[in-house]
């Protein structure tokens, strides 16, 4: 449903636009297009039929997998995206599992700790690492780690050698540690703000005070009450961070020369491959909507007061 | 405390030293930023503070130049923003009922498209300058904005002095004026200072991306050139360093700002929420 909503805007966004695919694209190839050829390439990608035509033909093509014709891959763009795709999540995935864990227990700690040195300190750090661009602490992270100090490679996924041995998974991890860790270090500020501000919330509750007056320690409150109600708002707010996640991707893939989906985009930015790009533009809206339900029904099970279904979820 | 306040007029004085440079940049840049300067490439030296580039431009003026765009993108980004999301927030938040049912509706499906990579396609199509690049990241970023401003005006709409002012006869235009706007200015505040922060940075990474405005030094487009044109390769710090410590020095300053400022004013919202 919300899927269908974004194609939909989409299409109105693309064909609001000034200038369309084919200026573009001959734009390319000649100084000034002959109308012949426009009226052609037109006519081959079917842009002389009536809006509401193309409009129908382009939601049912993308509900059936024809996301369209990349123009400098030569291939259909769904092919060339879920090809990406896989290399994407092999850093998204560890980078963000290893964010929200760092990123809960640092906050929670940093939360439930208000005002102490060491929240100041964490808090200060935090604002710090947010304010750097992601682009600017790739980098540096690539300058100082891969070209100073020589530890890991410059870019790329596997070392030459993989055209004799085929792919070590080894090497892999070799590759993809660098790209990993900038994008650990890009989210975890996210979470661990989500976080403190969360404990912080819940570190005023009444059960919280009633816990102290049983006499429990200080940790076991923390473990048992506060970390557990604290987590709570995290699990949405975590899907809502994805976004920022494949952002973030774009520029660390560019930077590592990590074969993903972001560095994709920044390629179809390079050659102006806009069916492609639209593709990126539908995949990435498609992560975000999938990370949303996913929370959606993750949440009951978390928190058992609502379920799936009623309207009690804020 | 007596740090807060320190770290506050300290972040105030760094963007204010920003805005100077920007201001004065072609008193302060020995060179015109476009113009052959020397001979390409050349490292540091009394003439050339920061070396010449690819292009034999000078870095240091290149760099001082880059700041307009920078404050710019931040600024007249956030104003859109802003405008935008303290307007529609406040109208929302105030009728509720259907027209706020249905700007939360349009939000909702809106928030599902991921704005760096929407922005992208947009970027590409319109091939935007830097004005309208700053307006359409205002927009698309104001979106956030309206649902933040709009969830505070909810519990404003029926605190007793509106409902009091609105039985008095008032007219909703004024109400909303005179009374929702003044409350929400400190919020709004702090929104204006991080969406500043982060459309610089978004700005900056256009550019990066090599999407920015070419008739326009920025420090995206520096860095990209930089990095692209073995600034890495041959190890040419002066070339790739200081335009990324040029962002990251504003960011972390309006970041401070506004951390500071809304320490500030949060004890006024927590008395309000009551």
């Amino acid at each position: 449903m919300a899927f269908g909503i974004s194609v939909t805007i989409m299409f109105v966004i693309l064909h609001l636009m000034p200038g369309d695919y084919i200026t573009l694209y001959l734009e390319g190839i000649y100084v000034i297009a002959p109308p012949e050829v426009v009226l052609a390439y037109n006519q081959a990608y079917g842009l002389d039929r009536p809006l509401i035509d193309q409009y129908f033909s382009y939601f049912l093509g993308v509900l059936q997998g024809d996301w369209g014709y990349s123009l400098s891959y030569s291939r259909p763009v769904l092919d060339v995206i879920s090809e990406k795709l896989v290399w994407t999540l092999v850093i998204l995935l560890p980078a963000t599992i290893l964010s929200i864990i760092a990123g809960i227990a640092i906050g929670a700690y940093s939360g439930w700790r208000r005002g102490s040195k060491a929240d100041v300190t964490l808090l200060n750090g935090m604002i710090f690492l947010r304010a750097i661009p992601s682009y600017w602490l790739a980098l540096m992270i690539l300058l100082v780690f891969a070209f100073y100090l020589d530890l890991f490679p410059l870019g790329g996924y596997v070392s030459l050698s993989a055209l004799d041995t085929g792919i070590d998974l080894l090497d892999v991890m070799n590759h993809a540690a660098l790209p990993i860790f900038t994008l650990f270090f890009f989210s975890v500020t996210g979470t661990y703000y989500l976080m403190r501000n969360s404990m912080l919330m819940t570190a005023g509750e009444d059960y919280i005070v009633t816990a102290r007056a049983k006499g429990l320690d200080d940790m076991t409150i923390l473990r048992q009450h506060a970390l557990k109600n604290a987590m709570l708002p995290m699990v949405t707010r975590v899907a809502l961070q994805c976004a920022g996640m494949l952002t973030g991707s774009i520029f660390v893939e560019t930077i590592f020369s990590w074969p993903g989906i972001g560095m994709l985009t920044f390629e179809a930015l390079q050659v102006r491959d806009l069916p492609l790009l639209q593709g990126i533009l539908l995949m990435d809206t498609l992560i975000v909507i999938v990370a949303n339900i996913g929370a959606d029904m993750i949440y009951p099970f978390v928190d058992p007061r609502v379920e799936v279904g009623s309207d009690a979820r804020a | 405390m007596p740090g807060r306040n320190a770290a506050l007029y300290l972040s105030l004085g760094v963007v204010l030293v920003y805005c100077a440079v920007a201001l004065f940049a072609p008193v302060i840049a020995p060179f015109d930023p476009f113009v052959i300067s020397g001979p390409p490439l050349a490292p540091p030296d009394a003439a050339h503070l920061l070396g010449t580039n690819d292009l034999a431009q000078d870095i240091f003026s290149r760099l001082i130049w880059g700041t307009r765009a920078t404050l710019i993108l931040g600024f007249l980004g956030a104003v859109v923003s802003v405008v935008m999301g303290t307007t529609v927030g406040i109208v929302a938040g105030y009728y509720g009922g259907r027209i706020d049912e249905a700007v939360m509706r349009f939000l909702d499906v809106m928030m599902t498209i991921p704005f760096f990579p929407l922005l992208l396609v947009l970027t590409i199509f319109l091939r935007p300058g830097i004005y309208v690049t700053a307006v359409i990241m205002g927009l698309l970023g104001g979106l956030g904005s309206v649902r933040i401003i709009r969830s505070q005006v909810l519990s404003l709409a029926v605190a007793d002095f509106v409902v009091g002012t609105k039985a008095l006869g008032a007219r909703d235009g004024y109400i909303m004026a005179r009374h929702i706007l003044p409350n929400v200015l400190p919020l709004v505040g702090v929104k204006f200072v991080t969406s500043a922060q982060h459309f610089m940075l978004v700005g900056i990474g256009l550019g990066f991306l090599g999407m920015g405005d070419p008739n326009v030094v920025d420090w995206g487009q520096m860095i990209e050139r930089a990095s692209k044109n073995g600034g890495i390769v041959l190890g040419l710090w002066w070339w790739l360093i200081p335009p990324g410590l040029a962002v990251t020095g504003i960011s972390l300053a309006l970041a401070w700002f506004a951390y500071a400022c809304e320490e500030r004013i949060n004890p006024r919202f927590q008395v309000m929420r009551v």
